[in-house]
């Protein structure tokens, strides 16, 4: 089922404050903007994990929490952490 | 008759047949040049814009009998006189083997135009044209010339700038891969199968069906000794090692569509064949994702159908990350060894693949493919390697088939990679015996070098299919 933006973004801040066992109040939206990713795994891809090599449009959401930034990338397939400890998560 | 008498009259008799014969010559003289020098008014060639009014143009000025006239059977020469003479003009010349046909001269000289609108008025007439001037040399060039690139019914033809790119929404007229000369010598074959390796296809499509591979009754089904076996009909799925390869996120079908999309068919669009055989292979989901793992499956699956007898001479792989695997290094590997070319997407980071690396478009016996756009530039995404990236070919605002007999544009090496794989599906069509080796070396010769890909990638320059073709 296709996601939403405000579905992504929400399901970006609940994973970010069970990332960092902070309550999910506490996480900043800091922005969420269109973006094209350079690939179907929006740019983020796990290990071990192929993507097609297809521009592809989503969001691009920050959140701010613990004083740090944090970025999630979504498009209405998926939503997943970008570089998160040196690692792409797909959530 | 005195002596002197007939000496005065032999004289003046050989002055007047000097004098005649002269004029005679001097007639020739002008006949031949008004036959041989065209000159005809710039105004009026520059107002004929169609064939027939550059022909009345050319009559005009060269003095030829303006018009040919069919009079219907039954119309008595006699009748024909009287019609022409009633206009004041004269039969020059008729065309005893087909009754009825004059040659019409009209003595004032006016626009052959009007002559013909007056005959084809008259009930006695069958049809009049003008009198078209056919030239021996320009026959001769006609015969040596190229033949007139082949233009496909396909109602959004137009829109692929890809194939023939004619200016459009701001292109350079030009910038493609020259896909209508190259169909000249072939427009593909149901003999050659290309593996879309990718989210599966959507082999219902209607600009897809005719084209997808069925397992020939000849080939027995798949058997893996760890999966069983597999009734592969229409191809195969390594996510759920089944048979059923059907596209859920629309990337694939992108991808088989320029590759193969039915040509001709007043559907949609054209494929780089108009016949081929599209086996397609799903690894990725509806994410448009997949595991190294499963692109290893479906890998072993090709090279075994190969091994079975099916003819397939190419994959087609529109995907890739950074992480490198020695098995799909590998399997790549076997597959080559197999006459099989693996054709991939050099990825869409904007990076140097020879310092960053992109796989598996960087693995060994793997053909590389970097995007441009409608403007014969580097797409503004693309990754380039002088060492790394082969080749490139168009892959911006690519028009292709869509899950649900859709059309949608999209743009990565992912619509560039297909573009090969299709030129060299091409290739096989007209060499099929041809040796992956030597099917490389075709594409890597096949190029119009342009500016934008000095020192990007190895080639330089962009596919063209009608060199590659050659």
């Amino acid at each position: 089922m296709a996601i939403s933006k405000d579905e992504a973004v929400e399901k970006a801040r609940r994973d970010l404050a069970r990332r960092l066992n902070v309550d999910a109040s506490t996480i900043k939206q800091q922005s969420v903007e269109d973006s094209d990713f350079p690939d179907m795994a929006l740019g983020a891809a796990e290990d071990g994990e192929m993507s097609g090599q297809m521009i592809t449009s989503g969001w691009r959401i920050r959140l701010g929490a613990d004083g740090k930034n944090f970025e999630y990338r979504a498009d209405k397939n998926q939503v997943r952490l970008y570089k998160y400890k040196g690692k792409n998560y797909r959530i | 008759m005195n002596r002197n008498n007939f000496l005065i009259h032999l004289a003046l008799a050989i002055v007047l047949i000097l004098i005649a014969a002269f004029a005679g010559q001097l007639n020739r003289w002008r006949k031949q040049w008004r036959s041989s020098v065209r000159v005809i008014p710039a105004a009026e060639k520059k107002r004929a814009s169609t064939t027939e009014e550059v022909a009345l143009a050319e009559a005009r000025a060269l003095g030829r009998p303006e018009v040919l006239v069919k009079f219907k059977p039954g119309v008595s020469l006699e009748t024909i006189d009287e019609l022409t003479a009633g206009f004041n003009d004269r039969v020059e010349d008729r065309i005893e083997n087909v009754p009825g046909l004059e040659s019409i001269d009209d003595l004032d000289n006016a626009d052959p135009a009007e002559i013909v609108a007056q005959y084809s008025a008259l009930p006695e007439v069958e049809y009049a044209e003008p009198n078209f001037e056919i030239e021996l040399d320009a026959a001769t060039e006609t015969i040596n010339a190229p033949l007139p690139p082949i233009h496909p019914s396909d109602p959004r033809f137009d829109d692929q700038w890809a194939l023939a790119n004619s200016g459009q929404r701001g292109g350079k007229q030009g910038a493609d891969i020259s896909a209508m000369h190259a169909w000249l010598t072939t427009t593909g074959s149901d003999k050659v199968v290309v593996a879309v390796l990718d989210s599966g296809v959507d082999y219902t499509h209607e600009d897809l069906a005719p084209n997808m591979w069925k397992r020939p009754a000849s080939v027995a089904p798949y058997h893996d000794d760890q999966l069983g076996t597999i009734e592969d009909e229409d191809g195969f799925n390594a996510i759920d090692n089944e048979s059923d390869p059907m596209d859920e996120n629309g990337h694939g079908t992108h991808c088989a569509g320029i590759i193969g999309a039915e040509g001709g068919n007043n559907i949609g669009i054209t494929g780089v064949n108009w016949k081929i055989r599209i086996m397609p292979l799903k690894f990725m989901n509806a994410g448009g994702f997949g595991t190294t793992k499963d692109a290893i499956e479906a890998i072993n699956y090709v090279i075994d159908r190969k091994k079975a007898g099916v003819n397939v001479r190419i994959i087609s792989a529109s995907w890739g990350s950074t992480q490198r695997s020695r098995a799909l290094e590998e399997v790549i590997r076997k597959a080559y060894e197999n006459d099989i070319l693996f054709v991939a997407a050099a990825g869409n980071a904007t990076t140097n693949n020879d310092r960053s690396p992109h796989y598996p478009s960087n693995y060994p016996n793997v053909l590389s493919v970097a995007a441009l756009d409608r403007n014969d530039a580097l797409a503004k995404f693309s990754n380039y390697g002088v060492k790394s990236v082969a080749i490139a070919a168009p892959g911006v605002d690519i028009l292709s088939t869509w899950l649900g007999n859709a059309y949608e544009e999209k743009s990565g090496t992912s619509m560039a990679t297909p573009v090969v794989s299709g030129v060299a599906a091409l290739i096989v069509a007209e060499n099929p015996r041809i040796t992956v080796e030597q099917l490389k070396k075709r594409l890597l010769a096949s190029v119009d070098p342009l500016p934008a890909l000095k020192s990007k990638t190895a080639t330089g320059g962009r596919i063209n299919a009608a060199k590659a073709l050659r």
